[in-house]
């Protein structure tokens, strides 16, 4: 199944490695952003099937974004992507509707078999 | 071979250093204002970034030290630790020793952190404080002096500009030198010499400042082909060859998707399933080549596999059925000018057209793309046995070698990539059929367009050239898509490296010329558009018909 992504991660060595990993699955990335501002602009304008998202951002946390987005469209997949693997932290992310977490550094098939099941689960 | 590993170490590198200046500009600010949350938030982030993707890429070394003190600057920030001496000496030089680690990524010694600041990082993050001052003892990790990266980014398009510049001053150079030489001015002409060495040293550094490696398209190559050749249930082993090849970056840009293309079709429509190759006593695998090499200013690529080939009978039934060409006509084509239809817009050897395409559909539009860079295409196909594409392409963009010649006073030019030869012939040479004249070389009957009737249809005959013409011609074989046409020119000028510019409305629509040049002389010159007038006048295979309204 091919969806479209959208990838929100401060850095861009991260963001390569993430999109070269699921187009190369091919998904087809629909955006990348660096900052939460640019995450929100993106996810309305590009309207993405599911949102990589990064935790830790430059102007606020991925956290924060996570709720803006699932006030606007509840129905938004996201999968949390973050090198911060505190069970707080993955469970207050779950908490307010992040679909699944994954955390950083990841394994590639590993990634894939998530988001596979995600957005399998979303179908159903 | 820059594989996808090196590309990642690379980024990770680059961003890395740029990270690290940003941490140091913030913990410098930090000194001044220690409870600045933002300082500090930044500099957590930063290290966050550099514990995982350091991880990620397995510099574990750089990963555990970012992890230290990422975890003391998060103490930090929950105020359990002060940011002041002598821990803030010791966050510098630890950060000190971050940068040290980048800086010599490639010196196994410099990725081995020095115990005592680790140790003592471990002392802060589990008694909040250091006992004693060990900050004199410290090895000193600061840079001795400040480096620049070796390395910028420029964006294509302030190359592009750079280039047109270039092609500029190029016209104004062979003005100068034909003033010179015109004036007999001896002066002008030491000026004009060194102004030709200078703008072409300019050039040649412009042009390679443009070059990427092959690589670029090449490496990316073995995933898509695993890709299609699953989709497609084929066996593939496939070569690459010619990653190092060097070719203007825009260029490569323009041909990706023909390449992709060609393996594509190469995959599907070329080699055959497994148990189909075995019945055929071929390998189980079908072999799939791309290779790259370069010759002076041209690039080829090729594209061979050892599939089905294309079946020439086939293709000459298609171009019936499509109207490509009466019946009557198409058994007189040689394999290559039959070969030459799977190019033309429309044509399709697939009965049904799949998702990936039927051999043929599309090649149009890869034959598109290499004319509009002044490359050419060319197939060579053994039914059964397999084909091979091949792509001729300039390896840059800028200027293009070009015969200069003339025609009722008027200067032309012809790209010299699309010149198969240029002879003097004797007019008996020439054979007539009605109002058309051909030229038998090689036993290959090839149309001639006179080019004075061509300019000028009203007043001249390719037919006067018996009666009352010169008793030799010149004669500039040009070759597109395996159709030959000859041109007769009144005068052979140069060959002359040209700057062309394309047509401005209102004449840009007139499809007979590619473009337009400006010679030393000031002269306008006008190029010919070979594509376009092969269409015109050797589509029909022979007899050719001029146009009267021409």
């Amino acid at each position: 199944m091919k969806h479209k992504i959208l990838v929100v991660d401060d850095s861009y060595y991260m963001r390569v490695v993430l999109k070269n990993l699921l187009s190369d699955a091919g998904h087809e990335i629909v955006g990348e952003a660096g900052t939460g501002e640019e995450a929100l602009k993106l996810s309305e304008s590009k309207d993405p099937d599911l949102i990589m998202l990064d935790l830790i951002l430059p102007d606020t946390t991925g956290l924060e974004v996570l709720k803006v987005i699932h006030a606007k469209k509840p129905d938004q997949h996201v999968i949390i992507v973050s090198a911060v693997g505190q069970d707080m932290v993955v469970e207050e992310a779950l908490e307010n509707g992040a679909d699944a977490y994954i955390v950083k550094p990841f394994n590639e098939e590993n990634v894939l078999q998530v988001i596979g099941e995600v957005m399998s689960n979303a179908k159903s | 071979m820059k594989d996808r590993e090196q590309e990642y170490r690379e980024l990770f590198i680059a961003e890395a250093l740029h990270e690290w200046d940003e941490m140091n500009r913030h913990i410098v600010e930090l000194e001044k204002f220690p409870e600045d949350e933002q300082f500090l938030s930044e500099i957590f982030r930063l290290l966050h970034n550099m514990k995982a993707n350091a991880k990620a890429i397995g510099f574990n070394t750089i990963s555990e030290l970012s992890h230290k003190l990422e975890t003391i600057f998060s103490l930090i920030r929950t105020n359990e630790i002060e940011f002041k001496e002598p821990i803030s000496s010791v966050l510098f030089k630890g950060i000190d020793m971050l940068g040290n680690m980048l800086r010599n990524i490639d010196d196994e010694n410099a990725l081995i952190p020095d115990e005592s600041i680790l140790k003592l990082l471990d002392d802060i993050i589990s008694e909040k404080e250091i006992k004693s001052d060990h900050r004199s003892v410290l090895k000193n990790y600061a840079p001795s002096k400040v480096s620049l990266s070796d390395l910028i980014y420029i964006q294509v398009k302030k190359l592009d500009e750079l280039m047109n510049l270039v092609g500029e001053l190029i016209i104004d150079r062979d003005r100068i030198a034909s003033i010179a030489e015109r004036n007999e001015d001896i002066e002008l002409r030491h000026v004009s010499s060194h102004l030709e060495r200078v703008t072409k040293d300019l050039q040649t550094g412009i042009m390679d400042a443009r070059l990427v490696n092959m690589g670029n398209l090449f490496n990316k190559i073995p995933k898509i082909i695993r890709d299609i050749s699953k989709e497609e249930n084929k066996l593939i082993d496939l070569s690459v060859t010619g990653q190092d090849i060097q070719i203007d970056r825009n260029i490569l840009q323009k041909i990706t998707d023909a390449v992709l293309h060609i393996l594509r079709n190469a995959i599907a429509h070329g080699i055959e399933k497994p148990e189909e190759r075995i019945k055929r006593n071929k390998p189980e695998m079908g072999s799939l080549e791309i290779t790259a090499h370069s010759d002076k200013d041209i690039v080829i690529i090729e594209v061979r596999d050892d599939g089905n080939g294309i079946d020439v009978e086939k293709v000459k039934k298609h171009a019936v059925s499509g109207n490509f060409i009466s019946a009557d006509r198409v058994n007189d084509l040689n394999e290559k000018e039959a070969l030459s239809f799977i190019f033309e817009p429309g044509f399709s050897l697939s009965d049904k057209i799949t998702e990936v395409s039927g051999r043929g559909v599309g090649l149009d539009i890869v034959k598109n793309t290499v004319d509009s860079i002044g490359g050419k295409v060319e197939v060579i196909s053994r039914f059964g046995k397999g084909t091979t594409f091949r792509l001729i392409l300039p390896n840059s963009i800028a200027l293009t070698g070009a015969l200069l010649f003339e025609v009722l006073k008027v200067p032309y030019a012809i790209p010299l990539i699309h010149i198969e030869s240029v002879s003097r012939i004797p007019t008996s040479h020439l054979h007539f059929v009605g109002k058309s004249a051909f030229i038998e070389i090689e036993k290959e009957t090839i149309p001639v367009l006179y080019l004075r009737e061509f300019f000028n249809s009203g007043i001249y005959r390719v037919s006067e050239l018996v009666v009352d013409g010169d008793l030799t011609q010149n004669l500039i074989i040009v070759s597109y898509n395996n159709r030959k046409l000859g041109l007769i020119a009144d005068a052979l000028i140069r060959q002359q490296e040209i700057v062309v510019k394309p047509l401005q409305n209102p004449i840009a629509d007139i499809d007979l010329y590619s473009g337009v040049t400006v010679l030393g002389t000031g002269e306008v010159c006008l190029v010919l558009d070979v594509p376009s007038m092969s269409r015109q006048f050797s589509i029909k295979r022979n007899p050719v018909e001029l146009n009267e309204n021409i």
